[in-house]
């Protein structure tokens, strides 16, 4: 038997060195026995698939019989304006929501919100192909819609790569509340042909700034902070 | 809790009956993520190198008589239950060399438990919702006897062995918190973080095992030259080297030493259940009071365990616990909620209360026919949470086993931890699965 001359313990006949500290077994009266038996397997497991696939196929396939059964019934049967654009459109968001987290869970996060951008202006897109309207698509639709993924984008952003805690995370949501708020009132106003100001979306600011400061200062007073992790904790 | 009493002579009733999850089986599911399942093992080291198709005979003979272990789990509005798994299975499989892998609930047949063999060794795999360490060492020894008398030996259904003829008995599927946790008395919930070891952690499907095999009459010896017993002596040496460890870390603010410790209530309220019934005890040393020799840690140990281990203190425990889960407003929040709210709750309180986990399964006993054919058991706590090391004990006869788990490169604690042993005169012989390339 040989034994690890740095910790003392006794070592398995087909140890080329110590497990604990990585000292060389180095015993001429007991070579290292090569072929012998290992105390433990050298077969590597593997974590059995979980059948995401089959949850995936079966959306895709309600999604779209739904879509071709409406565009059958809008063209064969109730032909009255081409209300099943709406529906076909709603499948289609749907299934861009919902196909990443079944299928491909390695796609980047990011481009999954980007994907998520393009399925919902694609489907503001077919409102205003049956009302186009003083072009409130471009002017109003997309604008809000960039805006908010923008936010939604900055949020993951935060919450992925900075150590964040409950109030941090709250913190950040205000922000993002005035944020919008504010960008609301002026994309409508712009849209409307009305001089830029704000009005309602200053009550949202000023709220969300009050909050935020409330909360700046309990992050930053480490016994206030813990004051109100002790009252609050869940 | 049995939803309805099971009957072994009809089998279409099977889809009725299912189970609540205890107490403890609610918090494993939660905490489970893509790399990471509560999964524990028990094997066990025959002297005679195992034959994979006895074994699974013995295996289709014995799971029927654990019905609570042929179960998959699934999702309800409000909570999660266990269902009787009607696929094929489970099978024997040639073990692997990172035991614990995650265990998804929505794989292939869905099993929550695996069976291994390698040379002389039978190895059990469990995902803890399913039973604790005893509970499933009652379907071990009951498969390691089934498997013995296959091959023409006569094993008698003694010493936790259970009579695979017989149907289960009622009280071996009951939740036995629910019949226990009576105390009017709730304790504080969290406690101060603890210091955690810092250290490179291994890609994912990683697990490294350091198992110290010591003869049981030696460390006894040690441990009542402390005059303290062995759970308390193997609690002090690992609460010494990670004390040894903060300070080779050189951190400027020092954090308490704390280990989580599962105790089986079982001694305390005598149950037949093969369910999960454990309780936590969390014994702490804080280098902030100054430096503490190893002595003053043994003392620690000793009157925080002789403190807390008693009956009472343990049913103020589970109440504890229990309160959350009999109060009306938590039973009616939606599943996806309170796993949202559980999983950052342990996230970022319960998993930093503990620097270690150790866990004690005791003596093990089994009839004197089998003895002869054994030659030691393991048990492994399976892949931490986060980076951090666990420890498991067992003894059977004269040999007892220490076993790390860690996912972590360095292996710092399982060095003083070992070479501790060793200054105090306890010879320790190591096995391990590292791949001693990547330190």
């Amino acid at each position: 038997m040989s034994y690890c001359v740095h910790c003392g313990v006794e070592l398995d006949r087909t140890e080329v060195s110590c497990p604990l500290c990585n000292t060389p077994v180095n015993n001429p009266n007991q070579p290292i026995d090569i072929n012998g038996k290992l105390p433990y397997p050298t077969l590597k497991g593997q974590v059995d698939p979980v059948k995401r696939g089959d949850s995936a196929i079966l959306l895709t396939v309600v999604l779209l019989s739904t879509a071709v059964a409406c565009g059958a019934l809008n063209l064969l049967v109730f032909k009255q304006g081409l209300w099943s654009l709406y529906i076909i459109g709603l499948c289609a968001l749907l299934w861009v929501f919902f196909i990443p987290v079944l299928i491909y869970s390695r796609l980047s996060i990011y481009l999954t919100i980007l994907f998520d951008w393009a399925a919902v202006a694609l489907y503001c897109w077919i409102i205003y192909y049956q009302f186009p309207v003083n072009h409130w698509f471009l002017r109003l639709a997309v604008p809000i819609i960039s805006l908010l993924t923008a936010f939604v984008l900055i949020f993951t952003f935060a919450i992925r790569y900075f150590k964040t805690s409950i109030l941090s995370t709250a913190f950040l949501v205000f922000a993002e509340i005035a944020g919008l708020g504010v960008g609301l009132e002026i994309f409508i106003r712009m849209f409307l042909n009305q001089k830029i100001h704000i009005t309602w979306s200053a009550v949202v600011l000023v709220c969300c700034i009050i909050i935020d400061g409330m909360l700046f200062t309990i992050l930053k007073r480490t016994r206030l902070r813990e004051e109100v992790r002790r009252r609050m904790h869940i | 809790m049995l939803n309805e009493k099971y009957k072994t002579n009809k089998p279409r009733k099977d889809r009725q009956v299912w189970y609540k999850l205890d107490l403890s089986a609610n918090v494993y599911p939660t905490l489970q993520r893509k790399n990471f399942s509560s999964v524990f093992r028990l094997s066990c080291l025959l002297k005679e190198e195992v034959r994979p198709d006895i074994l699974q005979e013995a295996l289709d003979r014995t799971i029927h008589r654990f019905p609570s272990f042929h179960v998959a789990i699934r999702k309800g509005l409000f909570w999660r239950y266990l269902e009787p798994n009607r696929n094929p299975g489970p099978f024997v499989m040639p073990d692997i060399i990172n035991p614990c892998m995650p265990m998804p609930f929505k794989s292939k047949h869905q099993h929550l438990i695996r069976i291994y063999y390698y040379d002389r060794r039978i190895a059990l795999e469990i995902f803890h919702s399913v039973a604790d360490g005893g509970g499933g060492m009652f379907f071990l020894k009951t498969l390691i006897a089934v498997y013995l008398r296959l091959l023409g030996h006569e094993i008698p259904d003694t010493f936790g062995v259970l009579d695979i003829n017989e149907p289960p008995h009622r009280e071996e599927l009951e939740d036995a918190y629910l019949r226990y946790a009576s105390s009017k008395i709730r304790l504080p919930r969290s406690q101060q973080k603890a210091y955690q070891v810092s250290g490179t952690k291994e890609q994912f499907h990683t697990l490294n095992i350091i198992c110290g095999v010591i003869p049981t009459d030696k460390i006894l010896a040690a441990a009542k030259r402390y005059k303290v017993s062995l759970t308390e002596y193997l609690n002090a040496v690992l609460i010494y080297s990670l004390l040894e460890k903060q300070k080779s870390d050189g951190n400027f603010r020092l954090k308490p030493v704390t280990l989580a410790i599962p105790v089986s209530l079982r001694k305390y309220f005598p149950s037949m259940t093969l369910r999960n019934f454990i309780a936590m005890i969390y014994p702490t040393v804080d280098p902030r009071y100054g430096d503490y020799t190893f002595e003053e840690i043994v003392d620690q140990v000793h009157f925080y365990m002789r403190y807390h281990l008693n009956a009472k203190y343990m049913n103020a425990s589970i109440s504890t616990n229990m309160s959350a889960t009999r109060n009306l407003f938590v039973r009616i929040v939606p599943l996806f909620i309170k796993d949202f709210i559980l999983k950052r709750y342990y996230m970022r309180i319960g998993d930093k209360q503990a620097s270690a986990g150790l866990t004690n399964l005791g003596p093990q006993s089994v009839p004197e026919e089998m003895k002869e054919h054994i030659e030691r058991f393991d048990v492994l706590m399976g892949q931490p949470f986060s980076a951090k090391t666990n420890c498991a004990v067992i003894s059977f006869g004269n040999v007892l086993t220490v076993n790390f788990a860690s996912s972590i490169v360095e292996t710092d604690v399982e060095m003083v931890f070992f070479r501790k042993l060793i200054s105090d005169g306890i010879p320790v012989k190591i096995e391990s699965n590292r791949n001693m390339e990547v330190l």
